[in-house]
């Protein structure tokens, strides 16, 4: 008898002593669907959230599988934050009505689509196929390659994050604007970096239009996709023609993200001798980058490479 | 001269100790000490954020943001989601056809599968719905109408409608999502051509272990000759107490191996009345293993998946019991964007004097491979062989289709 109660004390103790620290600590949790608003996340919130991305910047953030363990994260989060404008359409709902969290459930409190703090580029206009490819209704949804947008986003992220955890609201606004002029500033330098290059040496080929943003703000000018229309892979005649346009008109780099096969773009560098920038998809977020860091390797990349063609 | 400069003193005095206390008190509070100046010099650099944060705040607070933009929101709308589903396929078979799908390609030359409309939407704060009506040459059935909760607590999530229960892993799903043209056969013998579906509630509930475990019951009604056949089936008997439902219950679970690998368990049983005799019953057991293994590499579509999904049945019949089982397993490798092959082997057993399928005595084997090109991933075209060996055919009936899919409009996510 002494020793059954005694096994039940050291394991009542046991749980007891384990709980203490998650009760002491309490954070709030968050799930971001993509790696670099995870990373935003992490800066915003510091030490009071706990946060995870669904996604790695090696995937592309349109073809995400749905695996079921990512329920898990959903059903125990505070605040789930997603890029929106139909970009984690194909795999997001089944996951987020799965989680059984009515939290974060599109349009509770703790549900923030990060597209509505920004404004997006190339709202399509008129009537909506997908003749046009896979294009998103909502707008292009690649806006975090802009760091203006990332500092929206993250003033939108430390707002959401007052209203759940109102006793630290202070300080995520304060780490929010930190990130906003940070970004705002590397906006300005960068831009100014690029704008001095001349008008005619600033022009890119891109993979998929997912580029739109960082190009307007660098004062870049895409002179055409490798993707015939958006989602569609390359054809042979399509990139025959875009090969001749690229002879035409000057080009200065082929921009792609790494998750997109490099097969074409590699071709094209070799037949026009233009460079191939293959960029993160995203943020390295499990190994610690910050966004404005991920920002920063995209400039750099691009910058570099525009330099040594010029 | 004097006087007055003495009377002046003590004025001035006075005026000095009434203020002093004053200045004392001004300047001593900590308040006005360390926080003054501070708010002084941050006040122009705060400005332009806090105007930002206003806007963003706003913006936050009504359901459509505001757009400085001035196209039109195609996307705000009160639209549910809608999607047309078309499946179609010519077929050539070199015998008698027996697909028991009710979806499959059954006879020589063109064969229209299904005209699937789909809709979805969240209902409220607690429900969201979903439906999937299907069109035939001849008619509509209503295939799946159900709504699930978003909102219970206790990691409780409650459907109730017309679903596909969730026995197995391919059940549950449609066309759209299967490798292949056709239904397994054992599908088809056990359940139906319309898999197992019915009028019912089902109740399921996420474990708070830390891994994926999910348990499922659900209560459905156990007539229907092409969903429920090993039940009531054609006959429907009514229901006078909670026997005469169908009861199905299910345990899933799924084990991630890092990022590029993944393994889904399900463990699954139904018990139903038959129609052989008084409280006869049908019980249909299964176990069903998915491995799929999609690396993460940079530019890589690979997919590699392999499904088994193996399952028992035992009725209750007049002068005993008769009992059958059945299996698929698929090997799919996708290489490509827009290509893919698969294979599939598939066996079921039959047994002597089976009311249902009287010539199915020996077992039946299928064997299949198809290759797919998809455009988009809003088509499909898929060349497939079969090779089906039945024991009511002396040889083999050899089978080939040329199966299309088109998808148009908002297709809500898929399942893993």
């Amino acid at each position: 008898m002494s020793n059954v109660r005694k096994s039940f004390l050291f394991w009542f103790l046991f749980v007891a002593i384990a709980l203490v620290p998650t009760l002491a600590e309490a954070k709030v949790r968050v799930v971001a669907t993509l790696p670099t608003l995870a990373s935003i996340v992490r800066e915003v919130g510091g030490h009071h959230v706990e946060v995870t991305s669904l996604a790695y910047p090696t995937q592309d953030a349109h073809f995400v599988d749905a695996r079921p363990h990512l329920v898990l994260q959903l059903n125990k989060a505070d605040l789930l934050v997603i890029n929106g404008s139909d970009l984690e359409i194909g795999w997001l709902p089944v996951l987020v009505t799965g989680a059984r969290n009515s939290r974060i459930q599109p349009g509770a409190a703790g549900y923030l689509d990060a597209s509505t703090l920004v404004t997006l580029k190339e709202i399509p206009h008129g009537k909506l196929d997908r003749s046009q490819g896979d294009i998103h209704p909502g707008g292009n949804p690649h806006y975090l390659t802009d760091p203006r947008n990332g500092g929206k986003v993250a003033v939108g992220i430390a707002q959401k994050l007052g209203a759940i955890d109102p006793a630290n609201r202070n300080d995520y606004l304060k780490r929010a604007r930190a990130l906003d002029q940070k970004a705002v500033a590397l906006a300005e330098q960068e831009r100014k970096r690029f704008l001095a290059i001349p008008q005619v040496n600033r022009h890119v080929v891109t993979y998929h239009q997912s580029w739109v943003y960082f190009l307007d703000w660098l004062g870049l000018e895409e002179i055409g996709t490798i993707e015939p229309k958006p989602g569609i892979p390359p054809d042979p005649p399509h990139v025959s023609r875009l090969m001749t346009h690229m002879r035409k008109v000057h080009t200065d780099a082929i921009l792609q993200e790494a998750y997109y096969s490099s097969r074409i773009g590699k071709l094209l560098a070799e037949k026009t001798g233009v460079p191939l920038v293959v960029l993160p998809g995203g943020a390295d977020f499990e190994r610690g980058e910050t966004y404005l860091s991920y920002v920063e390797t995209l400039t750099r990349k691009v910058y570099a490479a525009i330099r040594e063609a010029k | 001269m004097l006087p007055k400069r003495r009377n002046h003193a003590p004025l001035a005095a006075l005026r000095m100790l009434a203020v002093m206390p004053l200045l004392i008190a001004v300047a001593g509070h900590p308040a006005f000490a360390q926080q003054a100046p501070a708010d002084a010099s941050s006040v122009d650099r705060d400005d332009a954020f806090e105007a930002d944060e206003r806007e963003i705040w706003e913006a936050l607070q009504e359901p459509t943001p505001p757009r400085l933009s001035v196209a039109p929101r195609a996307i705000a709308s009160m639209n549910p989601d809608i999607s047309v589903i078309l499946d179609a396929a010519a077929a050539a078979f070199s015998g008698p056809p027996d697909q028991l799908g009710g979806h499959d390609p059954r006879q020589n030359g063109f064969n229209l599968q299904q005209l699937e409309l789909s809709i979805g939407s969240a209902v409220d704060p607690y429900w969201r719905f979903d439906g999937n009506l299907v069109f035939s040459q001849f008619g509509v059935e209503v295939e799946e109408a159900y709504a699930t909760t978003t909102a219970l607590p206790a990691n409780l999530q409650v459907r109730a409608g017309q679903f596909l229960t969730r026995f197995g892993r391919l059940n549950s799903t449609h066309p759209h999502a299967w490798e292949f043209v056709d239904q397994p056969l054992v599908l088809g013998k056990f359940f139906g051509g319309e898999g197992n579906r019915g009028l019912g509630t089902e109740v399921s509930w996420l474990s708070p272990l830390p891994w994926y475990l999910e348990l499922v019951g659900s209560a459905s009604e156990a007539h229907g000759a092409s969903t429920a056949r090993s039940f009531f089936g054609g006959e429907n008997l009514g229901v006078q107490s909670l026997a005469d439902l169908q009861l199905t219950g299910a345990v899933k679970q799924f084990f991630p191996f890092g990022p590029d690998w993944s393994l889904a368990w399900g463990l699954s049983g139904a018990s139903g009345p038959n129609p052989t005799g008084r409280s006869n019953r049908s019980e249909i057991y299964g176990t069903d293993v998915y491995l799929k293994f999609r690396p993460l590499r940079d530019g890589d579509w690979t997919t590699v998946s392999f499904t088994t999904e193996a399952m028992a049945r035992r009725r209750q019949v007049p002068g005993g019991i008769l009992t059958d089982e059945g299996l698929y397993s698929t090997l799919f490798w996708r290489f490509d964007q827009r290509w893919g092959v698969a294979a599939r082997h598939e066996a079921v057993t039959g047994s002597a004097n089976d009311p249902l399928d009287p010539t199915w005595t020996g077992t039946r084997q299928r064997s299949s491979a198809n290759v797919t090109f998809w455009p988009t991933e809003f088509s499909r075209i898929r060349l497939q062989a079969s090779s089906d060996r039945r024991a009511d055919q002396p040889t083999p009936v050899y089978g080939v289709f040329l199966a299309f899919e088109t998808v148009i409009g908002a297709h809500g996510a898929h399942h893993f």
